[in-house]
């Protein structure tokens, strides 16, 4: 074979491998092999969580989604993991509930750590409006003025109570239906207000 | 033979071989309106691909003792018949059992065709005339099955071949012998050519990949409806014209040209397997490859397996046989690994979408209604890339939301293109591989004398 026909057989060959290194040195330049899904971030890494709700739903939302985080860190998963397993219907295993009340609780000292948790009063007093009280202890709740609620009660205690105090499964198993959730979670806040201050008033 | 007739044989061996592919980007509507899953529908393509490897050869022994004319015309109106069933199917079971029945018509048509040409025209014409239609429905099958889907319905693909067949069987019974005899003593019996036939095999088997495995990343992935999918596909036709003009260019012999097209199609299924993004233009250039490499291999393939072997009608059935065995190989390979991967991308993207709905800036309740919908929907496509829109669609929001709402589908939608390109990523990969296979088939085996 002679040298330009030599060179004639190697000139196809040479510009499909300068064709298909060019092509994929561009894709893999601009990001091709690393296009996949989202990793979820570490459930034990610590982040910033917000919500554009205000009141109690906005602090329940930086409760739940905190308290997810930790939840999941505990039993070894992503929050997502997590959230995924607690959407499942059925019943949920007591490890898993003992693992988002513990998360939960969890949360509201990094949230009281933060300074992100209201005022008793304020937490108080949309409880009270939202609850299923009757208008005479509705009344009479709102006359006590709310720098004594604030002396009374920490919202901390409250949280803790109402925590303690929730039906897990019973909220998991409220998720889809709003007024059941809203009811359940203004009922127990108002309980634990409630015993704290039947407690003040029991011990002074 | 006149031109219109030879055209019209022509035509057929291209409605044939179109018809290996031509309902891939059908597959997400059959899919859908025959109620059936991935996997099953892959039959669609595997029956006819799988029938038409295995009858081409034993086709081609009925061709020594019966008229050509006669079992070709046969041929093309089982071909025809069948079509219509397909066209009028019911159920994938009939589907699937009138496309069996599509490639053994199928399969008589492309051999006899074949004979009649060289018969018709020269021996080197009439090759010639019969590997261009076959190069031109391979490559133009899908984006014309794509278009006709959408414009009209999957049943469409199998209307429109009707009346060409039709047209064709006069023009095949024109050609009938007046002993009615076969061929068998006409001709000298050459040997057949493994290695161009392997090579052919193996890279059918690669470019079923790109064609089946990237419509349906396309339509079923990226949610790209069945027009735009064949409008994206129809740069492998135009790059596989490019590659004539290129030969000339540089005179590049028939090695040459294989060794390039082997690289080119492997590098352009690695290319899709690392693509950066969901954007269309992205594809281009991969695509690109493949064509060039689809229009550089497998014409001096199929005139290396076939060219001065006689009889004509054995070595086509040979190198059709061994182009369809490539296709189920490729299929048969890749449906099980696309589809586990599929499965096994759905953890992940759940991971990514709770992580987005978790973190979107909505309100608590609207979160949970999106998260419910959005898990219904995820049982109802369960095995496929689900469609979230519906779960918008009954979404209402405050106005000073809708933005967010908005985002959030963007965002959603986005992970799910991320989840459905990196499940289809091993199956590009090993469409890849193939084709470098098709290309260590070509290395010359060197015998050792005895000394």
């Amino acid at each position: 074979m002679t040298g330009a026909a030599r060179l004639r057989a190697g000139a196809l060959p040479a510009l499909a491998v300068v064709l298909v290194s060019a092509v994929l040195a561009v894709q893999l330049a601009n990001g091709g092999g690393r296009y996949s899904p989202l990793r979820p971030a570490s459930s034990c890494v610590a982040r910033s969580v917000s919500s554009v709700a205000t009141g109690i739903d906005g602090l329940t939302e930086q409760l739940v989604l905190t308290g997810l985080d930790a939840a999941a860190c505990q039993i070894g998963v992503s929050r997502e993991a997590f959230a995924l397993q607690l959407a499942q219907p059925g019943t949920h295993t007591d490890a898993q509930i003992n693992a988002l009340r513990t998360g939960l609780l969890t949360a509201v000292d990094t949230l009281k750590a933060d300074g992100k948790l209201p005022r008793a009063s304020q937490l108080a007093r949309e409880a009270v409006d939202a609850s299923n009280l009757s208008s005479f202890r509705k009344a009479a709740i709102r006359a006590i003025p709310d720098a004594l609620i604030d002396r009374t009660l920490t919202t901390d205690d409250v949280l803790r109570r109402t925590i303690n105090d929730l039906d897990l499964r019973a909220l998991l198993a409220n998720l889809g239906n709003r007024h059941d959730l809203t009811t359940q979670v203004d009922t127990a806040v108002m309980k634990a207000v409630l015993e704290r201050l039947t407690d003040d008033l029991h011990c002074c | 033979m006149s031109r219109a007739a030879a055209a019209l044989l022509a035509l057929t061996v291209g409605c044939v071989l179109a018809d290996s592919a031509v309902v891939t980007l059908a597959l997400p509507e059959i899919l859908e309106r025959l109620h059936t899953t991935v996997g099953q529908v892959a039959w669609v393509l595997i029956a006819f691909n799988l029938v038409l490897a295995v009858v081409a050869r034993p086709a081609a022994w009925f061709y020594r003792r019966r008229d050509p004319a006669v079992l070709c015309a046969a041929g093309i109106a089982v071909f025809a018949g069948a079509s219509a069933l397909c066209a009028v199917a019911g159920s994938l079971e009939v589907l699937i059992a009138a496309r069996s029945v599509q490639a053994v018509g199928g399969a008589f048509a492309v051999v006899g065709s074949l004979q009649l040409l060289v018969e018709g025209l020269t021996e080197r014409r009439g090759t010639a005339w019969w590997i261009a239609a076959g190069v031109f429905g391979t490559a133009v099958g899908p984006m014309a099955g794509g278009l006709l889907t959408d414009a009209f319905s999957w049943r469409s693909i199998f209307i429109v071949q009707v009346p060409i067949a039709v047209l064709a069987v006069p023009a095949a019974l024109a050609k009938r012998r007046r002993n009615g005899q076969g061929l068998a003593d006409e001709t000298p019996k050459h040997r057949v050519r493994i290695q161009p036939n392997i090579a052919l095999a193996l890279l059918s088997a690669a470019l079923s990949a790109a064609l089946f495995l990237f419509v349906l990343l396309l339509v079923d992935g990226w949610r790209r409806s069945p027009a735009v999918a064949a409008v994206t596909v129809s740069v492998i036709p135009l790059a596989a014209l490019l590659a004539r003009p290129l030969v000339r260019m540089l005179r590049s012999g028939p090695m040459a040209q294989t060794t390039s097209g082997c690289l080119l199609i492997a590098g352009g299924l690695t290319g899709l397997a690392l693509l950066p993004s969901a954007d269309l233009a992205w594809t281009i250039a991969p695509q690109a490859l493949v064509g060039l490499g689809l229009g550089l291999t497998l014409d001096p393939l199929t005139l290396q397996a076939m060219d001065g072997r006689t009889p004509h009608f054995l070595h086509g059935g040979w190198t059709i046989a061994a182009r369809h065995a490539g296709v189920v190989l490729g299929l048969a390979i890749l449906t099980p690994v696309f589809t586990a991967d599929l499965q096994r991308a759905q953890p992940p993207a759940k991971d990514a979408i709770t992580a987005l709905v978790l973190n979107a800036p909505l309100a608590p309740q609207d979160k949970i209604a999106i998260a419910r919908g959005l898990a219904d929907r995820l049982k109802q496509d369960s095995g496929r890339v689900p469609d979230l829109n519906p779960a918008f669609e009954q979404l209402r929001v405050p106005a000073a939301e809708q933005p967010a709402a908005a985002q959030l589908e963007r965002n959603l939608d986005l992970q799910l293109k991320r989840a459905a390109t990196h499940a289809f990523r091993n199956a590009f990969l090993i469409g890849a591989a193939l084709a470098l296979a098709a290309l260590l088939s070509l290395i010359p085996v060197r015998r050792r004398g005895v000394r």
